[in-house]
């Protein structure tokens, strides 16, 4: 591949990475913490391809000027050749030593660099969802664990109506023995998905990127929700079912819904 | 090339000029395609299964591209900076006993495995021994604080897990660097990953930077979304549900847990969290997973046979694989 189109490659991967970064589509793919970086990435990205460009366009002036030295002393076809083999051999002879590594790999052997279109084309002309119920349905492991309980639950306010996490809602449920959510309406946020006959509140958590993501979900009973798509996002409130997060359920609580509205999905769809 | 030239000035062909499709006017084509089809495109992906793959395929690829731009821009800094006479005099002189201050020097690079691959085939360029090379780029995505802060963090539960995913990853970047000290060809190196950088050869130490970290960037990015096209696809390929079930088979949760690492490619720094949330396991498979994700997984056989050509990875990777359950397995033993 040519230094040129490697450069475009580079300047249109940065591009594709600052747009995620500044536009906050960068959501759906990995956490927020990683949004400075994300920024100079692609900044870096562009500056690197910059300069080679700048570099290669004032090579080939200084070797034009060298070449049409040449042509004042020769016949004119024969400059022009001689233009012409220089920039031919152009990427052979002005770079050299670790720049001479990739010559092994021009035009022919090296056409790893057009990977680098992929995930260009995917940002700008697909910009793929943030993941959903598929995910949920590819995994029957309740990711809200054990171990986060070790540090103890503290009280919770005593508002009429308690907004949780579905995390917190799934840990309490299962590993809160003081039974601190009992008799208590909480409102849970996340978006609708159905395995066989049953309809779950699900929410992804990530820890890095989307390729970690893992579900946590409550089972929706008390009214019929057939008139909510999969995937759509809603505000459900309700009460637990005590006890009904155990090892045979596999940690997934019963809610009994009171009222269901559908939202807009939030900005960032993952949970912690 | 003056000959060639002279020759061909003989003739007279000024016009009109060949045309030459080079990877610039394919590059085009390919973007005008692209955007013409662009409805085709979506509508072809909006099927659940494909969306997914495309979600995590970009997260991937989004995750790891800061850690591949650390580690070329580090890779650059030592091709531009640090003379090679330098390395040799801060490293010992024998292999054997190098090997492992390579190891423990992992520490010292806080990066997924993305970034340790430029800058180990910059090491041996600049004359380090490719054991030596090979041994960093084993410990540094799983010895660095990072990772070990995170996985603290994931198994409150456990803290034994630790200091027994240290003991594991550092083992087996230093007997992977032993036994390449010992069985290791040099030419299962594509020539082109060992060739000497000239140590002064006139240009700014600046131009040398700048060109050595794009021209890293560009090759290894390649490969690093290429990788992240296979995580994608077993991703969504691999029912997570089936490893769910293995519960108490030791033996078979221990395999079965050190391929998923090798598919699912995560990264370093997450895949604590992961495993921690796979609590049906005991922790033995748990650890084997931590201890061989960052050693040998597709996005990083995808980034070394880059680097270092096919005929390595294919012998290194599935070396890795064994010798990193193994070491898994015994820092288990004294830990867990």
């Amino acid at each position: 591949m040519r230094r040129e189109t490697q450069n475009i490659l580079l300047v249109l991967l940065g591009g594709a990475l600052l747009k995620l970064a500044l536009t906050g589509t960068y959501l759906r793919y990995v956490k927020e913490s990683l949004q400075p970086w994300l920024v100079a990435t692609g900044a870096i990205m562009i500056l690197l391809a910059v300069v080679a460009i700048v570099k290669d366009l004032s090579d080939g002036r200084r070797e034009e000027a060298q070449a049409g030295s040449h042509a004042e002393a020769h016949a004119e076809s024969h400059a022009a050749s001689h233009a012409e083999s220089h920039a031919q051999a152009r990427p052979e002879g002005h770079v050299a030593a670790p720049a001479a590594v990739h010559h092994d790999g021009h035009e022919h052997s090296s056409r790893s660099p057009w990977m680098l279109l992929l995930p260009v084309l995917a940002v700008f002309l697909i910009s793929p969802p943030a993941l959903g119920a598929d995910t949920v349905n590819r995994s029957d492991r309740n990711a809200a664990q054990q171990s986060k309980a070790g540090s103890g639950f503290a009280p919770l306010p005593d508002d009429r109506v308690i907004p949780l996490t579905i995390t917190e809602f799934v840990t309490r449920t299962a590993w809160d023995d003081s039974g601190s959510l009992n008799d208590r309406t909480v409102k849970l946020t996340g978006f609708v998905v159905r395995k066989e006959q049953n309809v779950y509140l699900a929410r992804l958590t990530i820890s890095c990127c989307a390729a970690d993501a893992a579900p946590v979900k409550a089972l929706m009973v008390g009214q019929d929700f057939s008139a909510l798509p999969t995937d759509q996002w809603v505000e459900a409130t309700g009460r637990v079912v005590p006890g009904s997060a155990t090892k045979d359920t596999a940690y997934v609580p019963t809610f009994t819904v009171g009222e269901v509205t559908p939202i807009v999905p939030p900005e960032d769809t993952y949970e912690g | 090339m003056t000959i060639t030239g002279e020759l061909r000035g003989s003739r007279p062909r000024r016009t009109p000029p060949r045309l030459r499709i080079t990877s610039l006017e394919v590059l085009c084509v390919l973007l005008v395609v692209a955007l013409v089809f662009q409805d085709w495109l979506v509508a072809a992906l909006d099927v659940p299964v494909l969306r997914t793959a495309s979600t995590v395929f970009v997260a991937v690829c989004v995750q790891a591209m800061p850690f591949l731009v650390l580690g070329v821009l580090i890779s650059g800094a030592i091709a531009a900076f640090v003379p090679a006479s330098a390395l040799r005099r801060l490293l010992p002189k024998k292999t054997a006993l190098a090997v492992p201050v390579a190891g423990v020097a992992g520490v010292a690079l806080p990066g997924c495995e993305c970034a340790s691959v430029p800058v180990a085939r910059r090491l041996m360029q600049q004359g380090v021994a490719p054991a030596v090379a090979l041994s960093f780029l084993l410990a540094a995505p799983a010895v660095n604080p990072i990772v070990l802060v995170s996985t603290a963090v994931a198994f409150r539960d456990a803290p034994m897990m630790v200091p027994a995913r240290f003991v594991g990853s550092l083992l087996t970047a230093v007997v992977m660097g032993w036994l390449w000290t010992r069985f290791g060809k040099s030419e299962w190196i594509a020539e082109r990953a060992l060739r000497r950088l000239p140590d002064d050869d006139g240009r700014s130490r600046w131009a040398v930077f700048a060109e050595t970290a794009r021209h890293d960037l560009v090759e290894a990015g390649g490969f690093l979304v290429l990788g992240g096209v296979f995580a994608a696809a077993f991703n969504v390929l691999v029912p997570a549900a089936w490893m769910e079930t293995l519960g108490a088979q030791l033996v078979l949760g221990i395999l079965v847990m050190a391929l998923l690492a090798v598919v699912l490619a995560l990264c370093s720094e997450a895949d604590a969290f992961v495993a921690v949330s796979m609590s049906a396991l005991p922790l033995l498979p748990r650890l084997v997973f931590l201890v061989v994700g960052p050693a040998v997984d597709v996005k990083l056989i995808a980034l070394q046979a880059g680097a270092f050509g096919r005929s390595f990875a294919a012998r290194f990777a599935p070396m890795t694989f064994v010798v990193a359950i193994l070491s898994a397995l015994g820092a288990g033993a004294v830990f867990l």
